[in-house]
């Protein structure tokens, strides 16, 4: 496992080792109640990996992120994390859900950010990092401040730790919550809309900090709206609709040629947004 | 004219009286602090086995007057062989009744914590317990102590009607001095302040915790704060 060092140390080879997925789904669907919210979905996300998944709202985007960290129980099919199943257990010839504790360790590999960013209010940005680091990895004071001042410094805000969330920025909150995930050391990151919920001009230092991570070479998941950040960063984008995968492939190819009526249309709608 | 006087005369009942009033009031407002606390966790817990019993005791306690319990624990326990001294049918009668309120309190405060907060923590690897103690609780705490202390002051100004179950509370005694003398206003009057005073002490108190539980910020940091570089 790569420790944080590693991280921050960037890669000798810009885009090391391929091929094993870290994350795979295999034909996973999702309803709530009637409403089918993903239908039979297979994703893989590999080794240092970038993938961004575009979609309308509505497109279950969010949903398969979600399933992927077993934050929503998938119905059918299976997402392995490091070749292990998660959520489920198989007893007896009978697939049965796993215990918390056995879904907590399966996923320890998963670190997650989100567009609310989720910060605990009544922590300082550097209690909000240190808080796993101490319950979860036993961490002494000491050591979990020292390593969450680390963090903290990664994206920037160092000179903020003793502050609480209510008065940092939108983006700084989320630059905190992604050192609180950056902490216990994640091989992926799930990123669910980091930046939707940000002033337009606070989302570029949030972009920023994905960006050099993905540099770094974190293995990355993320939905978003950001196509410009996606077009630059991802590896391979992932569009959605109707809780199907539509198109995937490479941010040019699927930028300049989508193959779908679908993706073109949504293509157009969003250039006409941001025509100027 | 105020007789004053009056008042130096009957002391010793209005400070007896004062005296009951608090030691009921304090024992009943422990006993609904902490039974509400469980019926809300009970409500709150996963299997929803005692949800509904829990809800149907907080509509009960919501939807009849006090003093109909404790006519109901003083008058008709003796008839289930339940014989409770008036003091403690006061005490239990106030802290049945305040548990059904401070449920709600409770809940509410815990409700009101986003979702999002505990996913946050699942994805850390944070267990249940932790999540709890650490997270949900210290938050819910700040968010019940305005709503818990208003109910808190209710509950005492409520603890007059133990009076009719023939406890020598502040109201009753102040009854007995107003029959005795034939004085109405001076020993009401006096009762009114010292119930305001306790009250008063009470709102105070939740004041007090409120700013000790609010984040006092920015905590200064001590280590490596100076060296750290603004990212843009």
């Amino acid at each position: 496992m790569p420790t944080a060092d590693a991280i921050t140390t960037p890669a000798t080879d810009s885009r090391p080792i391929r091929g094993e997925p870290i994350v795979e789904a295999r034909g996973i669907s999702k309803s709530f109640g009637a409403l089918e919210v993903l239908s039979d979905i297979d994703f893989r996300l590999s080794n240092s990996e970038v993938v961004c998944v575009i979609g309308p709202s509505g497109s279950g985007k969010s949903t398969l992120l979600r399933c992927l960290a077993f934050l929503e129980p998938y119905d059918h099919g299976s997402v392995y994390i490091d070749g292990q199943l998660l959520g489920y257990e198989e007893r007896g010839g009978m697939r049965v859900r796993a215990r918390e504790s056995r879904v907590d360790a399966v996923r320890a590999p998963v670190g997650m950010v989100f567009q609310h960013f989720h910060l605990w209010p009544h922590r300082t940005a550097l209690e909000n990092v240190t808080e796993a680091l101490r319950l979860v990895n036993g961490l002494s004071r000491h050591h979990a401040e020292a390593e969450g001042m680390a963090m903290l410094e990664r994206v920037g805000l160092a000179e903020r730790a003793g502050h609480f969330p209510e008065s940092l920025s939108g983006g700084q909150k989320q630059r905190v919550a992604i050192a609180r995930a950056l902490a216990m050391q994640p091989r992926v990151m799930f990123f669910d809309e980091p930046t939707s919920a940000l002033d337009p001009e606070l989302v570029g230092e949030v972009l920023d900090v994905m960006k050099r991570l993905a540099q770094d070479g974190m293995t990355m998941a993320i939905v978003t709206h950001e196509m410009g950040f996606a077009a630059k960063v991802a590896d391979r984008v992932v569009f959605m609709d109707q809780g199907r995968i539509v198109e995937s492939g490479a941010p040019e190819t699927l930028f300049r040629h989508p193959k779908s009526d679908r993706l073109q249309q949504f293509l157009n709608t969003w250039r006409e947004r941001h025509i100027d | 004219m105020l007789d004053l006087a009056l008042l130096w005369e009957t002391r010793e009942l209005i400070l007896q009286g004062l005296w009951n009033t608090v030691w009921i009031c304090f024992l009943g407002c422990l006993v609904a602090l902490s039974l509400g606390l469980v019926l809300a966790a009970l409500r709150l817990s996963s299997p929803r086995l005692f949800g509904y019993p829990v809800a149907c005791y907080v509509e009960l306690c919501r939807g009849t007057p006090l003093l109909v319990l404790l006519f109901l624990l003083y008058y008709g326990g003796p008839s289930v062989g339940l014989r409770l001294d008036a003091e403690i049918a006061g005490v239990t009668g106030i802290g049945l009744y305040g548990a059904g309120y401070f449920a709600e309190i409770y809940r509410g405060g815990f409700k009101s914590i986003p979702k999002g907060q505990l996913e946050a923590a699942r994805m850390l690897g944070i267990s249940h317990w932790h999540a709890l103690s650490r997270i949900q609780v210290p938050q819910m705490l700040r968010l019940i102590v305005p709503p818990g202390t208003n109910q808190l002051i209710i509950l005492v100004k409520e603890s007059a009607l133990i009076s009719i179950i023939s406890v020598d509370d502040l109201t009753k005694n102040a009854t007995t001095i107003v029959n005795q003398t034939f004085h109405v206003i001076e020993p009401y009057l006096a009762v009114a302040l010292l119930y305001w005073m306790l009250i008063e002490l009470i709102a105070r108190g939740g004041y007090a915790l409120e700013k000790h539980l609010a984040n006092r910020e920015p905590r200064p940091v001590t280590r490596q704060g100076e060296s750290a570089h603004a990212h843009g």
